[in-house]
């Protein structure tokens, strides 16, 4: 066994993840990448594969890709397939996309044409939330769920089912509980390090993951701080904002990052499957209600959709907001003005970066955060 | 011609009718305000279309009024209104025109000045709908800083191409009726009208014997030399998209029947000499620059078919199925399913199996797609589609880019350079 720290051993699960995959692969597991927090992983964990999420590279320019993709698209959804392509997915078995937004569902059959994954399924996602959106949305998991049973050739009962959402939720709890820790004056643990923590829980087996949090959270318990009492307080609101060098550089620029609302972040464990009703009404209500997405249509003024925000504000003690908007998102971009204007009528200052999913703009990421920074310090004294 | 005239010079005497009727079409829904009727700003492709005409509640397309903007060149002042709020310049163009005009008239208080076809009214209800973008129901999601209008959202669901079409039919045509259901029960209690279901019925009639003398008209564009090219398409698919269900519609696709049927007949074709026959393969159109198809015409090259606004396929469903829901909702569903066989034995793509028949069918030497910077929609998938087709048959592609509306992604020089390179590729046939 390993000597290293728990939380050292964290960081470094995402960059091993691909030899460990490898790995569980030649003793027989098969792994399903997915995209996106739309994708109910406890029917691929049912299934016993390994759900596997998709990530980008922002620091490899995108070239393959162009033969197929246009670049009026999301660039996380091109850096995936463009790595995809240079072939550092070859050891997924299968793909799973649910229709999130444009780019995603787009990139459906363009990988599955190009790629050729032995298993592929699309999940069609409603795009509004009325009793009968939920029913039609447990059909298509149905038929999700019917689909990986005729790849594996195993059934997956609803105790199946039930074991692997109650399985997620203990993961789900116990990120909750490690992110309580950064509601201190002075955090316990920084934004940079949960990010590979975050990371390292999508694309390793539930079951050891969640053996794997609680020691990182003793470990960030017996600490007594880090950081600097002079430090912005700050939450980052996003997408897919998996580019750890965005964290690292918001945190060495005098801030830390204390709560986020991110594909990667909060939105994935923030609430609970119920465990009460059948697993797939469960499943559907879960992530067409519950996980947020600005491409779902929810009504309600902005005070009804953005309240939650404030709230995270209020309980994470933020000064500010960074809005980090993935460029040619649609849904998040049309929100952005209504989004910015709410959270500053409720006293938060907000930066709204255009983030080109690409390390090249990192740099200039900094001058700004420095000067929202100063901003927010400003207006402290 | 005017030196400023941007617009294309049409070949067909229906093309032409279509500006007076987009104006009658924008009069009627002022007049509709003025008289206190029920106007709603809506989207295309939302199943909705007879049901609103059964309603008598005016529909303001508010797509359209965007690509109007364009094509008369005065969009620019409703982008800059849009930016200036924060919106990014690289959201659809359509909804940029659209939220910068509704953010001008709420600022100013009253329509904005010089607005196109007198603007559109204030509309009594938003209708948006989860078909085709994700910016078609959130442009309405968020007019409501500006606008405090009753929002109404609702599903229009279609299988992936790789779904078992029969297991699937079931519940997606259940959940499509439910929506509609839905949507009627929000109409009926904005407007205290009650939907009356055989008008319904009736209107559903004349919408679909429509789209079948429609299509039945565009077989004539086989004919060499062919008879009406795209830039007349791209007028005369607009009764049938925002128009459909009245006698009046019916009326001009009959007579565009008759005047292509005589045109094929007489051989009188868009040019004299036809060189090369293309396919526009996709893309919205550069409405702030048509005359560009035009230019293809100068060089002998006509776009005798296309993918865009394409006429809905000629399903037949079970007579059995009467009530006009559950038949509109399973018109869409076979609609929406009609090449997945085909597909999933073939291409794996619906779009490339209709790109491959329309080449076949129309006798194409070349196919030209337009990558527009701001429609996600409709641009995503072109150079995969292009790769495919070529897996498929040999044939010379351009995709130039622009945008359907904001100028600054667009160079009339630099595509024109590109259109006399890519002609030059083409065999000519005489």
């Amino acid at each position: 066994m390993s000597e290293k720290k728990p939380l050292r051993k964290a960081a470094q699960f995402v960059n091993a993840s691909p030899t460990r995959l490898r790995n569980q692969k030649r003793r027989g597991a098969k792994i399903i990448g997915y995209f996106c927090s739309l994708t109910p992983v406890e029917i691929i964990d049912a299934a016993n594969l390994i759900p596997f999420r998709i990530a980008g590279d922002p620091t490899e320019t995108i070239s393959e890709a162009d033969t197929h993709l246009e670049a009026i698209m999301c660039p996380y959804v091109r850096s995936c397939f463009d790595i995809a392509l240079k072939g550092r997915y070859e050891f997924l078995d299968g793909l799973v996309v649910p229709h999130s937004c444009d780019s995603i569902e787009r990139i459906y059959n363009i990988w599955r044409h190009q790629l050729k994954p032995d298993y592929s399924h699309f999940i069609t996602v409603p795009h509004v939330v009325f009793d009968s959106s939920y029913e039609f949305f447990s059909d298509e998991l149905r038929v999700f769920k019917e689909s990986l049973e005729e790849y594996t050739g195993n059934s997956i009962t609803d105790e199946m089912l039930h074991r692997a959402i109650v399985q997620r939720n203990k993961q789900r709890q116990l990120l909750r509980e490690l992110y309580q820790l950064r509601k201190y004056d002075l955090p316990l643990i920084s934004g940079t390090e949960v990010m590979p923590i975050l990371w390292a829980g999508t694309r390793m087996p539930a079951q050891e993951f969640t053996e794997a949090l609680r020691p990182i959270i003793d470990e960030a318990k017996a600490r007594k701080h880090i950081g600097s009492r002079s430090n912005a307080r700050l939450m980052l609101v996003g997408s897919e904002v998996d580019d750890i060098s965005i964290i690292k550089t918001i945190e060495e620029s005098g801030a830390s990052i204390v709560m986020d609302d991110t594909c990667v972040g909060s939105r994935n464990f923030w609430h609970d499957v119920a465990t009460d009703i059948s697993p797939l009404k469960a499943l559907a209500k879960h992530y067409l209600g519950d996980v947020y997405c600005p491409r779902t249509y929810k009504g309600g003024t902005a005070e009804d959709r953005f309240r939650y925000l404030v709230d995270y504000a209020s309980d994470f003690s933020c000064q500010g907001v960074i809005l980090d908007i993935i460029q040619y998102c649609d849904t998040y971009e049309l929100d952005v003005p209504s989004m910015r204007d709410y959270l500053e009528k409720n006293g938060l200052k907000v930066l709204v970066i255009d983030d080109a999913y690409s390390a090249r703009y990192v740099g200039q990421l900094k001058t700004r955060v420095e000067a929202f920074i100063e901003l927010i310090n400003q207006g402290v004294q | 011609m005017s030196a400023d005239k941007t617009t294309a010079t049409k070949s067909t005497e229906a093309a032409r009718k279509v500006r007076g009727l987009v104006k009658k079409a924008y009069m009627r829904s002022q007049e509709a305000k003025d008289k206190g009727n029920p106007v709603a700003y809506c989207m295309t492709v939302c199943l909705y279309d007879e049901i609103l005409l059964a309603m008598d509640i005016a529909p303001i397309w508010t797509e359209n009024y965007a690509a109007l903007c364009a094509v008369k060149r005065a969009a620019d002042s409703y982008l800059k209104k849009a930016d200036a709020e924060g919106f990014s310049p690289l959201i659809c163009s359509y909804a940029r025109v659209g939220i910068g005009f509704d953010v001008l008239r709420h600022e100013l208080g009253t329509m904005p000045p010089d607005a196109p076809d007198k603007g559109m009214p204030w509309p009594d209800m938003l209708l948006g709908c989860g078909a085709v973008c994700d910016p078609r129901y959130k442009w309405y999601e968020i007019l409501a800083k500006y606008m405090n209008v009753p929002i109404f959202v609702h599903d229009v669901m279609a299988p992936p191409v790789d779904a078992d079409i029969d297991k699937v039919r079931g519940y997606y045509i259940g959940y499509q009726v439910d929506q509609l259901t839905r949507l009627v029960e929000f109409l009926e209690r904005q407007t205290g009208r009650n939907l009356d279901y055989n008008k319904l019925n009736h209107i559903i009639d004349i919408a679909e014997e429509t789209r079948r003398i429609w299509w039945q008209s565009y077989e004539f564009r086989r004919a060499k030399p062919c008879p009406m090219p795209v830039e007349d398409h791209f007028n005369i698919f607009v009764p049938a998209i925002f128009m459909i269900g009245t006698e009046e519609t019916l009326n001009f696709y009959k007579e565009l029947y008759e005047e292509l049927k005589y045109r094929a007949e007489n051989k009188i074709g868009v040019v004299p000499n036809e060189r090369y026959r293309l396919l526009w393969g996709g893309g919205l159109p550069p409405w702030h620059s048509m005359d560009l198809l035009n230019y293809f015409e100068e060089k002998g090259a006509v776009f005798v078919a296309e993918a865009t606004y394409k006429i809905p396929d000629p399903v037949v469903i079970p007579s059995n199925i009467t009530h006009p829901l559950e038949r509109i909702a399973t018109l869409a569903y076979e609609r929406a399913v009609y090449r997945h066989k085909k597909a999933q034995a073939r291409s794996g793509s619906p779009e490339v199996e209709f790109l491959l028949e329309q080449i076949e069918r129309f006798d194409i030497d070349g196919m030209v797609m337009h990558a527009s910077k701001s429609c996600r929609a409709t641009t995503i998938g072109e150079r995969h589609f292009k790769n495919l087709v070529q897996e498929q048959v040999k044939i010379p592609t351009m995709i130039f880019e622009g945008d359907i509306v904001d100028m600054q992604f667009y160079s009339e020089a630099q595509t024109k350079d590109r259109i006399d390179a890519f002609l030059e590729m083409l065999k000519p046939r005489m």
